[in-house]
């Protein structure tokens, strides 16, 4: 029994320990330290950057990012990804402005028929990609211009004034803190008690590493891959419900548009595989704030967006190499 | 062509520990067809892929028409003249049978690929082997046996000079096998130089005039085949008594038993085959049949090691993955404990008290980027947790008694399961069903100790025949190592082309009888249609 648990980390002293586990977080994610020296410049050239107003917009920013990069992750660990959430967001933020706004529907109601909507449309990519076996990267592709298309069918015109209720949900502060950050929070905390703590959390790394195995380990090879297309859609929808709180405008045509590649960007910098079968909610938070940051500072230092999308994929292209090459000099 | 085709001498190679090849010389004239004998692991395949360049041996040199390397890339081996057919052919099934045999030397005419002319001697290849098929035919529509005529086209096409088959005839049906032979001898006659790897002593005898038998790594015996006997050749594939190596993590004391019933855990009287099946039956299975098996019966006693011995393609693995649910059962019964079984998915076989540790086990058992713990206890996590949450405390307890139990090494719950060695490996997915919170009636395993090194081995077939002492497990394995088959069955089912053909207990449970078995099954239908032509 004891020789199962006992490895040569547990001989040191708790000081050298935590040292040890510091370094092997810094190990397992680089980005931490990328992130850390970003920072720093950022905070060195423009002066501002670390003022609490702005590291408010960044949270901000970054909130509605996280809501979905967390279910999209855990997604693309259990081996399969979902491309469709920005139109998703577009169509969870339209249908909860229409509620508010034009049907005059309370915002809990407003925001559970959003929630509703993104359900359906993961439900959809859920049935097609986990039982009916298609692949993940054309459904959700198709369903990216499908919901698109619907949501401008739907509502055509751009919605806007939800009234100050719906607003509470995009711009209340809860204990000084904003509501989306809080709720972005909340599913960080969720995303990471679920891998770590449930049987389920297992199964969706088993899957992603290797689906025949699990399948002959008698583990439900479809269960939780496709709760997670329908929980990346519910919370696709979310963020576009808080994005239409925040902006209190929503247009079916540009909402959310890129927004599936930008997720998918902080997803995979945070050291998620594409192949599935590796990645954790602690790199995901970094990959959100990388990317919340680096907008931000880049803004801040009057860069012109153009630039800032290319600092995107350069960034995306050196995470990809520091994977594949980072270990083998290190070794 | 007094020089030697090939020639290899001295020829070592050794993976981490263990030594695969041990100073092995191999010679082969033109015009000869030169045999490979030994166990599974005995070196065979270390060998070929020296031969191919897949791994660069550690000593010895490899003579090729003369010249002579120390080590070859796969480059320079085809360059050389080498042409080896797998197993698992190297064909692309998508393309035609002229595209297949030009993949990578292709003929063009001004810049494009010159279809007719590949075609036209493509045709002529095909005519020089007597393949049936077309130059035109798509790959993947052609029985196995074209298939296998296509790829020694494409050897012939490099100008090969030596041609290595591995157990050509093992996915052949008898038919084919027989045409095969023929083939050989128009190749031999064609001045080729010929490696033959095979299990089947019918074989040699037929075809071969020279034969090596590996075991352990080192040549064990070397002959020209004419008056050789049966006796020897399988003496040389067995070996003397042999010292096992000592088990040491079991509390062996290095004079290990043999046998599973020198291990003193051999059935009582109830097992007595006077009696007929045993009566407390665990698994009793009858008229099981399926895609490409079958009518098959199998009674499995509690407490009983049955094992199923047969070469590849003989419907082992079919089988053992029926009744777990893997495949599709289009006939008969399955019951366990006198409940009857129908299994459409692993998970209900598991629910019936099955378990299942696949041949394969990259593609089918292993989950090689979780660590050990997860490996072992995946299937244990959800029964374990608590409303909803793991119980985690439980976990790594049982993955301590687990990892205990097994021996696994180092037993390190967190460490990969990439990081093991295979031996470990196996333990692990062993371990998933051999723990207490698991329950298992019927324990199916496919080629338990595949790329699994000797020490590990002793160890397996030790866990194996403890549970199955002490807890009454049903065991019912797939093996084509009669080695193996001695050390763990009770009692061994042969299995030839989906069938049960034969069956050994006791006294007659030995490696010689299981081989010859094997001859008689499976090479007397084979030879019939070469008989006639000889």
């Amino acid at each position: 029994m004891t020789t199962a648990t006992t490895t040569p980390a547990d001989h040191l002293s708790p000081g050298l320990r935590a040292a040890g586990s510091g370094l092997n977080t810094m190990r397992r994610h680089p980005l931490l330290l990328v992130l850390a020296l970003m920072v720093l410049v950022f905070q060195l050239t423009t002066g501002s950057f670390l003022d609490a107003g702005n590291l408010r917009g960044i949270a901000t920013d970054a909130a509605t990012l996280a809501i979905v990069a967390v279910p999209l992750a855990l997604l693309v660990v259990s081996g399969y990804l979902d491309l469709s959430v920005g139109s998703t967001l577009a169509l969870g933020g339209l249908v909860a402005g229409w509620l508010a706004g034009q049907q005059h529907q309370s915002p809990v109601v407003a925001v559970l028929g959003a929630l509703a909507a993104g359900a359906a449309v993961g439900a959809v990519n859920g049935i097609l990609c986990c039982h009916l076996g298609l692949s993940a990267f054309i459904v959700t592709l198709a369903m990216l211009a499908a919901v698109r298309g619907l949501a401008q069918q739907l509502f055509p015109l751009p919605l806007s004034s939800f009234g100050s209720g719906f607003a509470w949900l995009g711009g209340a502060r809860i204990a000084g803190i904003d509501a989306p950050v809080v709720i972005a929070a909340l599913v960080l905390v969720a995303g990471a008690l679920f891998l770590a703590f449930t049987p389920a959390g297992r199964h969706v790394f088993a899957i992603g590493v290797n689906r025949e195995a699990a399948y002959l380990s008698g583990i439900n090879i479809r269960r939780a891959p496709f709760a997670l297309f329908v929980v990346t859609g519910v919370a696709a929808a979310l963020a576009g419900a808080i994005k239409a709180s925040v902006l209190d405008s929503v247009v079916a045509g540009t909402s959310g548009a890129g927004f599936e590649l930008t997720v998918l960007t902080a997803v995979l910098l945070g050291g998620v595989a594409l192949t599935g079968g590796s990645g954790s909610v602690f790199g995901v938070l970094l990959g959100v704030l990388f990317l919340g940051c680096l907008q931000n500072g880049l803004t801040l230092l009057n860069v012109p967006t153009f630039w800032q999308q290319m600092a995107q994929g350069v960034a995306l292209v050196a995470g990809a190499a520091l994977a594949s090459f980072g270990p083998r000099l290190t070794r | 062509m007094s020089e030697p085709n090939l020639r290899i001498r001295g020829l070592s190679k050794s993976f981490g520990g263990v030594r695969a090849l041990d100073g092995v010389d191999l010679t082969v004239p033109a015009g000869q067809v030169h045999a490979l004998l030994g166990h599974n692991g005995a070196g065979k395949s270390t060998l070929i892929k020296c031969l191919g360049g897949a791994f660069p041996p550690d000593a010895g040199t490899i003579e090729v028409g003369g010249a002579r390397y120390t080590q070859l890339s796969p480059r320079e081996s085809i360059a050389a003249g080498v042409a080896i057919i797998f197993q698992t052919l190297s064909v692309v099934d998508s393309l035609t049978v002229a595209e297949n045999i030009f993949l990578g030397q292709e003929w063009t005419k001004y810049g494009r690929i010159d279809r007719r002319a590949q075609e036209e001697v493509a045709a002529g290849l095909l005519q020089r082997v007597a393949a049936s098929c077309s130059p035109r035919d798509r790959v993947g529509e052609l029985p196995m046996g074209q298939r296998q005529l296509v790829e020694i086209a494409k050897a012939l096409s490099r100008s090969a000079s030596v041609l290595v088959l591995d157990e050509p005839t093992a996915a052949l049906s008898g038919a084919e096998s027989g045409a095969l032979a023929e083939r050989v001898e128009d190749l031999r006659a064609q001045g080729l130089a010929i490696v033959y790897v095979t299990h089947l002593l019918a074989e040699v005898e037929r075809l071969a005039d020279a034969v090596t038998v590996l075991r352990d790594g080192r040549v064990t015996h070397h002959s020209p085949v004419s008056g050789q006997t049966r006796r020897e050749l399988v003496d040389a594939i067995v070996g003397r008594p042999d010292p096992l190596p000592p088990i040491t993590a079991v509390g062996g004391t290095g004079d290990e038993p043999r046998t599973a019933t020198e291990r003193g855990i051999a059935l009582g009287s109830s097992h007595d085959r006077a009696h007929g099946v045993p009566p407390a039956a665990r698994l009793t299975v009858d008229g099981l049949c399926g895609p490409g098996f079958g009518p098959v019966d199998v009674r499995v006693a509690e407490g009983e090691i049955v094992g199923l011995y047969g070469l590849i393609g003989s419907g082992r693995t079919r089988i053992l993955e029926t009744l777990f649910g893997r495949r599709r059962a289009s006939g008969g019964t399955v019951r366990v404990r006198d409940r009857a079984i129908v299994a459409a998915r692993p998970a209900d076989a598991l629910a019936a008290g099955f378990a299942l540790v696949p041949a394969d086990r990259r593609r089918q058992g292993l989950f090689p980027g979780l660590s050990a713990h997860d490996n072992a206890l995946l299937p244990t996590v959800r029964p374990l947790a608590r409303a909803g949450v793991r119980a985690l405390g439980a976990e790594r307890r049982i993955f301590g008694a687990l990892s205990d139990a097994v021996g696994l090494r180092p037993a390190r719950p967190r460490l990969p399961a990439a990081a093991f060695s295979g031996g470990n490996q196996q333990k692990l997915v062993l371990g998933r069903w051999i723990n207490e919170a698991r329950s298992v009636d019927v324990l199916l395993l496919d080629e338990p100790t595949q790329g699994v090194d000797v020490g590990a081995r002793q160890e397996i077939y030790q866990v194996v025949s403890t549970l199955a002492a002490q807890q009454g497990t049903a065991v019912l394995f797939a093996s084509s190592d009669p080695e193996e088959v001695v050390a763990l069955a009770h009692r061994c089912l042969i299995i030839s082309a989906g069938r049960i053909v034969g069956e050994l207990s006791g006294a007659e449970l030995t490696e010689a009888a299981l081989l010859s078995a094997v001859h008689d099954a499976d090479a007397a239908p084979k030879t019939t249609p070469s008989e006639g032509a000889a």
